[in-house]
């Protein structure tokens, strides 16, 4: 009975570990849509661009801390063209105009990554083990990897910086004020050329960590896009607009998806664990749209 | 830099044309000045061309594929053609979009706060900034930690006026901000736009339909039809004027019609006077 209680424990920290992942990649949504209002549908090529790219580097030799700046440094020259080339020339149009266009620009990002750096599958050594600690093994029976820990307090951080970003700085204010309605916000002068290379390249800078972390376990791969796309589920349990939505979306896919897999997973001969997460999304849709923590929608009139 | 600027008008607008996706005339020919300090109206009905003159100004129009086609706008001594919306708050010029257009999901405090972005302040002088604007608009420290979104038409526009005004703009054009409020906080509001004018020395344009309550507020009116200025003149010649009286304020034997008739017609009669 004991060990039953146990393993059952072991299979919920382990989604809530893996839970954090999502929510990395969900955090790199959450910027774009706070600034936006779009869901940036080229956020999963940006995480495999980034992670692809920052291998690549180390394969041309750059020790890894030069190759992860020289990486955040082509992020953000990834945001900059971004934001002239494709947010400003539609900054007018529709918010589903804009939607498309990150379809598009996920297209060109997994292209150029793949012409740029191959398509075989790399693997991601970042120096931290993904086996179980034996001594929290011993203690508590549970097993955990250095890395599982490593995506937690690394996921921590990013979300506490980026909420500090949102709420106590003045850049943060212009963000969300650009997020809630871009003309009046240019009227009052807030740049928004300013705003939107920000946030372009802190979504890179996102999507770089995630794709770090979500590499070094499963290889640097072109199913890493895909991957990506578990933020939906997470962003719509979260609420698109909330940081903490994105943690707490993460969390709860992560560790639902893994203890319906084992419990449930049998009886629907496995495998479950791949769309689960899109049933508990429909369900909170259709009780909660706006999510978890997502702002209640304003119309204005 | 810009030259010295020893005109007596903060503004001159000088025969401008306006044109929409580059074909749709929104204004034809619009003149007008506004003399340093003075809260000057422009009238007019639905789809007269208010907004988009004030626009134009603001250089708010780009964003929303338009373009000053001819003639020229002066403000502060300075040619706005070659200027975006975040050089001319800048340059202390600033619009209050037709609608309010607050920031929803903010509160009241951070979308008054959000006005001062373009100025470099300590936390200490926005906190004595805000304050001051609270002097002007009491109701607003009320509600200072309400979702914009939630508060009333009324409070929105307070919110905008204050949003604009902590930008400590040397002028302030105005759009609409009667539009759907109740008679009394209409007038509210109109005292608070006059009291800052006096104060802070803010020179005013503000465009509206509610002529009444417009002109006993301003200095200089000009009533504008079909992007074209039709009259002008001070706002108390205005509100004694027959034509006026009886398009605006009054009901014509024929009900309401063009303003440009009632001018014809009374020219008309002039005519057959002589
Ligand atoms: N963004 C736009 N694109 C195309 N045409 C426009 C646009 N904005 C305004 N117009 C047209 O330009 C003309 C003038 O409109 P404008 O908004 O300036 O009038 P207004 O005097 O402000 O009217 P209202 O009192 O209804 O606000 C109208 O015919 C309108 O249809
Ligand atoms: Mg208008």
């Amino acid at each position: 009975m004991g060990s039953e209680i146990l393993f059952f424990f072991e299979v919920v920290v382990g989604g809530l570990l893996a839970g954090t992942m999502y929510s990395l990649v969900a955090l790199g949504f959450v910027l774009i849509y706070k600034a936006s209002a779009t869901f940036n549908f080229a956020q999963g090529a940006m995480v495999f661009f980034a992670v692809l790219s920052f291998v690549g580097f180390m394969e041309l030799g750059l020790p890894f801390f030069l190759a992860f700046i020289v990486t955040i440094g082509l992020m953000v020259i990834v945001g900059l063209s971004t934001e002239r080339l494709v947010i400003r020339p539609l900054m007018n149009q529709s918010e589903d105009t804009l939607l498309m266009a990150t379809i598009g620009l996920g297209y060109v990002l997994e292209g150029l990554a793949q012409a740029a750096w191959g398509v075989e599958v790399r693997r991601l050594d970042l120096g931290i083990p993904d086996f179980p600690i034996m001594f929290i093994a011993d203690a508590i029976g549970i097993f955990i990897s250095a890395l599982d820990l490593t995506a937690g307090a690394v996921a921590a951080f990013m979300v506490i910086s980026l909420a500090v970003l949102f709420t106590q700085t003045k850049i943060g204010l212009g963000l969300r004020a650009v997020a809630d309605d871009p003309g009046a916000a240019s009227s009052i002068g807030i740049p928004l050329k300013h705003i939107m290379l920000l946030v372009w390249s802190a979504a890179g800078v996102v999507a770089l960590v995630a794709g770090c972390l979500w590499g070094a376990r499963a290889g640097v791969q072109f199913a890493l896009v895909d991957l990506a796309l578990k933020a939906l589920p997470v962003l719509i349990i979260g609420g698109f607009s909330s940081i903490p939505g994105a943690i707490v979306g993460g969390l709860i896919i992560g560790s639902t998806e893994k203890v319906l897999e084992v419990y449930i997973g049998p009886f629907f001969g496995g495998a479950i664990e791949g769309w689960a997460p899109y049933v508990l999304a429909v369900f909170f849709l259709l009780k909660r749209p706006e999510g978890l923590f997502g702002e209640k929608i304003i119309r204005r009139v | 830099m810009s030259e010295q600027n020893n005109s007596e008008n903060i503004l001159e607008i000088k025969n401008i044309e306006v044109v929409y996706d580059d074909v749709i005339l929104a204004v034809s020919d619009v003149s007008l000045d506004v003399p340093k300090g003075s809260i000057v109206a422009l009238l007019g009905g639905n789809g007269a061309g208010k907004s988009t003159t004030l626009k134009s100004v603001s250089t708010m129009l780009a964003s929303e594929r338009g373009k000053v086609t001819k003639g020229s706008i002066t403000y502060d001594g300075e040619r706005v053609e070659k200027l975006n919306p975040s050089d001319m708050v800048n340059l202390g010029l600033v619009q209050v979009l037709e609608g309010r257009r607050c920031f929803g999901h903010l509160t009241v405090e951070e979308n008054v706060i959000s006005g001062a972005y373009t100025r470099k302040l300590s936390k200490s002088e926005i906190k004595s900034e805000l304050e001051r604007m609270y002097a002007y608009f009491p109701r607003l420290k009320e509600r200072r930690k309400s979702q914009a979104g939630f508060t009333s038409g009324g409070e929105q526009q307070m919110i905008a006026v204050a949003r604009a005004m902590m930008a400590k703009p040397k002028m302030l054009l105005l759009d609409e901000p009667s539009m759907g409020l109740a008679p009394q906080l209409v007038e509210e509001i109109f005292n608070i736009v006059k009291e800052l004018n006096e104060k802070e020395g803010v020179s005013i344009l503000l465009a509206e339909q509610n002529t009444n309550i417009a002109l006993r507020n301003s200095d200089y009116g000009y009533i504008i039809e079909t992007g074209q200025v039709m009259l002008d003149g001070s706002a108390k010649s205005l509100l004694n004027d027959d034509k006026v009286k009886e398009f605006y304020l009054g009901i014509s034997s024929e009900g309401r019609k063009n303003f440009r008739d009632v001018l014809k017609e009374s020219k008309k009669n002039k005519g057959l006077a002589t």
